[in-house]
């Protein structure tokens, strides 16, 4: 027997509201701090005020003295209680950096936690830090890692010339003889300023031993992921770990493993009489959380007569700061093999090292490997330049076209199911871009400064990489009809609860207002690996299907044996199941649950009682690429160094969209991170590892101010995977950057300015162009 | 981020609130709308044992024309002031200057009072009322004084006022004749503390000339300063003679504390700012020409 497809697709490609969002936008979420436990204790870390210094001493008898503090721990108390500490999405076998919970011995950066105050409460707690009297001997400091690899000072013993690792080669001779005798050679060096996720709600935990069992609340990205962790570091059996979550504050890789914060509170938490809640602070999370996108690269692009591309190298080198997480050696690789994009080129290779620093440590940041795009089109944009050509003519005679697909790139990746020609094609068709040349010339006769930029990528969304490679649902038809499903979860705010909802009301032909879904605790739900690497749409998706083909199944059989109609003759519509072609010939799912729970004698054979299933899905393919273009235009004060963003025109192809609002609002939300990392946010430091922007003072976000209106061009080709759905929670961040940059560029190019180092503050801005002069 | 102990006081009126000054010293601090006393508490960068709250204090509060000027209360919020229709037209400098304040939650907490008595040397207020020549009205427990603007900010986040002394009013004077007022600054975002800010006060004669026109420049020094030479280089001068570009050269000349961070260094803010005085002077001509 089979089951019947589910009905027509309804709901999905729909604009279906959010069912997350009258209870987020009516304040009645639950976060982390949202978590009161009885008689629950506070805490809160000693942090060190210097980048690198050995601990003489700690003193803590006068914070322990105080009223209301109940435990001051330091790496003695809680480093001992650390059982294995590798994550679930890594692997155990992978090199990884150092990660103790307490900093031992030495402090490594500003903010590394030195010890733990546990408390009555966060008041008190935060007297009793400043009661904590530690001695420090202070070190010289590796402050900028650029320089590391010849700093006499070394961030970790073991590490020599302060390398964590790289992969990749030194230029091929095949490839410098590429570049010898190709017409244009261009190279130059992109320059990144370290910034970060910055979620609205920092990171927290509440953490409670009851003997017995732990219980976890969390700000995370992945309670699977969290329990896994927590449950191997405490040596803990995995079933006596729960860790719930309900709504996280946004996460964008920051929240997508525990790093050493949580590890702490974990190991404390076993050593209290009752629960454990930290909340980090906005300084704490600026200074500690970690930060990302701190690298460059020296890129090289040959091209013969016509711009053809002939071959393509970068030499990229990131900051690791003191403790990464997770092992970032080998989230660097895809930096290189991704530099060759979406364009036709025939010969590549990369080189990829990581370096330490006594900086705030390296972590996961929407689109981790976002330097490729930014290296590459940067440099496309200069060698377009250089060789006389329209940016859009170079991008255009080199972008892979759909009958070249499937087509492996030199430095390992396999595309296929991609269109960057027509991405490309609509968004410069929104701007209309030989309008906007036309503008662009009039305004330079009036000595306005005006700029187009651009950037086409390609992305692997959807990794089916271990961990990520499968996804489990299982959905519970209640005896009333009413559906229930349960997926891992992990959001944090990218709604995977509308996801879920929309996929199973049409994965079932029920009406959605009958589904609910119950996602992030891991007392409930199939085993997950929660949001990360553009995965959630895709795998849910497929964790649905699996599993709701199960209850179609059992839903017809038994909707035919009342009906007296054949199996294969049912549809599943508006929460009945029907004979096609004959609508008032149905029995509503109400029905059914009633039979297959309380009247189990009318059951068909074979078919068991009560309508609830769960499966796995497994991906099917390694990757599922994903592409957009970028368009943005500017207008350039060259007075103040103020960029004025004109218009931003995304057009990309994530497949079909589940649901076009959330395609869009994660569009959104990446490009205004990712303008912000161009234009604004920046996580300095100054020579001897003093951080410079700790507060949102000196730390500044974009604003509605600040965005122009993005404008979406949707290009829908189906992926090799559930729905044909890919990816697409990434790409505004790696999109957006290049795209700002090349229109900065763009407008100043008149005045000789050529930029390749971030950000553009108005007054770096004011100074490139006094350099060109 | 949170702060240290203290005690809270609301005293009833003013006069509560300047004994307990007088009594707890710099121990106390007095708490306006807290739109920066309480994020530097919670920061630990400030800590004090009292908090004499005066928020409330109906008679500190509102906007009233008096002869020559507009008397505004201390603690009249800057919501209030940007509502304000007598402040629109009578001191049109200071409306002008208040939506560049923060945002407007800001402003519906943030005071003028608290604004001049903190004396960030970015803030707008107390830029404006320097150009203006206001008077602060002052109190303590042993008598009241007025303090012209000129003498009230003495450096960074420090004014003339003792501990036990509280700032109740400014008065603001009112411009006659062919006057323009206009506020122009540079920051990075809309709300954030400029790089680079200036204050334009310009009364003109029938002739065209100028007969009075104060220049007041903030986020450039430790203090709102006025532009001396730039004032001077356009005291009786016909108005189409001016060279902006030149009146904002002169304004910037003389500055010798040009504070520099990761917003900018000194010698940026110091173009900038010349650039914000040319400006602000441009449009405080053309309002004060009519056009």
């Amino acid at each position: 027997m089979t089951a019947p497809d589910s009905a027509a697709a309804r709901y999905t490609g729909a604009r279906v509201h959010r069912v997350e969002d009258a209870r987020l936008l009516t304040g009645r979420g639950t976060f982390v701090d949202d978590i009161v436990r009885s008689r629950m204790a506070h805490a809160c870390f000693v942090r060190s005020p210097l980048a690198s210094a050995r601990i003489v001493a700690i003193d803590a008898c006068a914070a322990l003295e105080m009223p209301g503090v109940q435990a001051v721990f330091t790496a003695d108390d809680l480093n001992s209680g650390v059982h294995e500490s590798w994550y679930s999405a890594m692997g155990k076998h992978v090199p990884d950096t150092p990660r103790p919970p307490l900093a031992e011995g030495f402090v490594r950066f500003v903010g590394d936690p030195v010890a733990l105050v546990i408390a009555g409460d966060r008041y008190v707690a935060e007297d009793a830090v400043d009661a904590v009297e530690v001695e420090y001997d202070p070190l010289p400091a590796v402050a900028d890692y650029a320089t590391a690899r010849d700093a006499q000072a070394l961030v970790h013993e073991g590490y020599p010339a302060n390398v964590a690792g790289g992969l990749g080669t030194t230029l091929p001779d095949a490839l410098s003889a590429i570049f010898k005798d190709s017409a244009h050679h261009v190279s130059v060096t992109v320059h990144q300023q370290a910034y970060a996720a910055v979620p609205l709600e920092t990171r927290g935990m509440v953490a409670e031993w009851s003997g017995d069992e732990l219980t976890v609340w969390a700000a995370t990205q992945s309670p699977h992921e969290v329990r896994a962790f927590l449950a191997r570091l405490l040596g803990l059996a995995e079933n006596r770990v729960r860790v719930i979550m309900r709504d996280t504050g946004g996460g964008f890789g920051q929240k997508v493993m525990p790093m050493r914060e949580e590890m702490c509170i974990g190991l404390a938490a076993m050593k209290m009489r009752s629960a454990v809640k930290w909340i980090e602070d906005r300084r704490e999370n600026l200074m500690t959380a970690g930060m990302s996108r701190h690298e460059h690269g020296e890129t090289h692009f040959a091209f013969d007569a016509d711009g053809a591309i002939r071959g393509a190298y970068i030499d990229h080198v990131q900051d690791i700061g003191a403790y990464p997480t997770p092992w970032p050696v080998g989230t660097a690789a895809a930096v290189g093999m991704l530099f060759p994009g979406p364009y036709r080129v025939p010969a590549a290779a990369f080189r990829t090292t990581s370096v330490f620093s006594n900086t705030s440590g390296r972590v996961a940041y929407r689109g981790p490997w976002q330097f490729e795009s930014l290296a590459r089109e940067v440099t496309l944009d200069i060698a377009a330049r250089h060789m006389h050509m329209d940016p859009v003519e170079l991008r255009q005679r080199n972008l892979l076209r759909r009958d070249e697909l499937p087509y492996a790139n030199p430095n390992g990746m396999p595309y296929s199911d991609v269109t960057p020609v027509e991405t490309f094609e609509k968004a410069l068709q929104m701007l209309d871009y030989d309008a906007f040349r036309r503008e662009q010339a009039v305004a330079r006769e009036q000595g306005r400064y005006l700029g187009v930029g651009m950037c086409n990528y390609i992305e692997p969304t959807a990794s089916a990489m271990s961990f990520y490679g499968t996804e489990g649902a299982t959905i519970r038809i209640e005896p009333s009809g009413t559906v229930n499903v349960y997926v891992a979860g992990g959001s944090t705010g990218n709604s995977l609860e509308t996801a879920a909802v929309q996929l199973t009301a049409d994965a079932l032909g029920v009406n959605i207002a009958d589904v609910r879904t119950i996602q992030g605790d891991t007392a409930v739900t199939p085993f997950g690996a929660g949001t990360g690497g553009s995965r959630s749409g895709s795998m849910i998706a497929g964790a649905v299907e699996e599993t709701a083909a199960i209850l179609r199944e059992r839903i017809v059989a038994i909707a035919a044996e009342h009906l007296e109609a054949a199996p294969g003759d049912m549809e599943l519509a508006d929460s009945h199941a029907r004979v096609k072609g004959s609508p008032t010939n149905a029995v509503p799912l109400t029905k059914i649950a009633e039979i297959a729970y309380f009247m189990p004698h009318k059951l068909p054979a074979g078919i068991p009682a009560g309508l609830e299933a769960s499966a796995r899905y497994q991906a099917r393919s390694p990757v599922i690429w994903a592409n957009a273009s970028h368009v943005c235009t500017c207008e350039v004060d060259i007075v103040t160094g103020a960029v004025n963003l004109l218009r931003y025109i995304v057009s990309e192809d994530c497949g079909p969209m589940i649901n076009p609002s959330v395609v869009e609002g994660q569009i959104a939300g990446g490009v205004v991170q990712g303008i912000g990392g161009v234009l604004f946010e920046h996580l300095p430091y100054d020579e001897d590892g003093n951080p410079l922007a700790t507060t949102f003072m000196d730390y500044l976000l974009p604003t509605a101010c600040d965005v122009p209106t993005i404008e979406y061009g949707h290009v829908e080709t189906a992926a090799p995977g559930p729905g044909g759905f890919k990816g697409v929670g990434e790409g505004g961040a790696i999109g957006a950057p290049p795209a700002v940059v090349n229109a900065i560029a763009d407008a100043l190019a008149p005045l000789g300015v050529e930029v390749t180092r971030l950000p553009l503050t108005p007054a770096a801005i004011r100074g490139l162009i006094e350099a060109a002069r | 981020m949170k702060p240290a102990a203290f005690d809270y006081h609301r005293p009833a009126s003013a006069e509560e609130a300047v004994q307990m000054l007088a009594e707890y010293g710099d121990s106390a601090k007095v708490l306006a709308g807290g739109q920066s006393l309480v994020p530097m508490l919670t920061l630990r960068l400030a800590a004090f044992e009292h908090l004499i709250d005066i928020g409330r204090l109906a008679p500190l509060q509102g906007i009233e024309r008096r002869a020559g000027g507009v008397r505004i209360g201390a603690m009249t919020t800057q919501a209030a002031i940007e509502r304000s229709t007598l402040v629109a037209d009578a001191i049109p400098l200071v409306a002008r200057a208040t939506p560049f304040i923060g945002h407007f939650q800001i402003r519906n907490r943030g005071t003028i009072g608290g604004s001049c008595a903190h004396a960030d040397p970015a803030a707008e207020y107390p830029a404006v009322l320097l150009a203006l020549e206001a008077e602060f009205e002052v109190m303590s427990a042993t008598g009241r004084r007025v303090v012209q603007a000129a003498e009230f900010f003495a450096g960074l986040w420090t004014t003339v006022l003792a501990d036990d002394e509280l700032l109740t009013a400014v008065n603001v004077p009112v411009w006659e004749g062919r006057c323009g007022f206009a506020i122009e600054e540079f920051a990075r975002r809309h709300g954030d503390f400029a790089i680079a800010g200036a204050a334009v006060a310009l009364q003109l004669g029938d002739d065209d000339r100028v007969r009075r026109c104060h220049v007041a420049l903030l986020g450039l020094g430790m203090t709102p300063e006025r532009a001396a030479e730039a004032e001077r280089a356009l005291n009786g001068i016909r108005v189409d003679e001016v060279d902006p570009d030149e009146i904002g050269r002169l304004a910037m000349e003389p500055l010798e504390s040009i504070p520099s961070d990761v917003h900018g260094s000194a010698g940026y803010r110091r173009q900038v700012g010349a650039s914000v005085v040319a400006k602000a002077w441009r449009a405080a001509a053309k309002e004060a020409r009519g056009e």
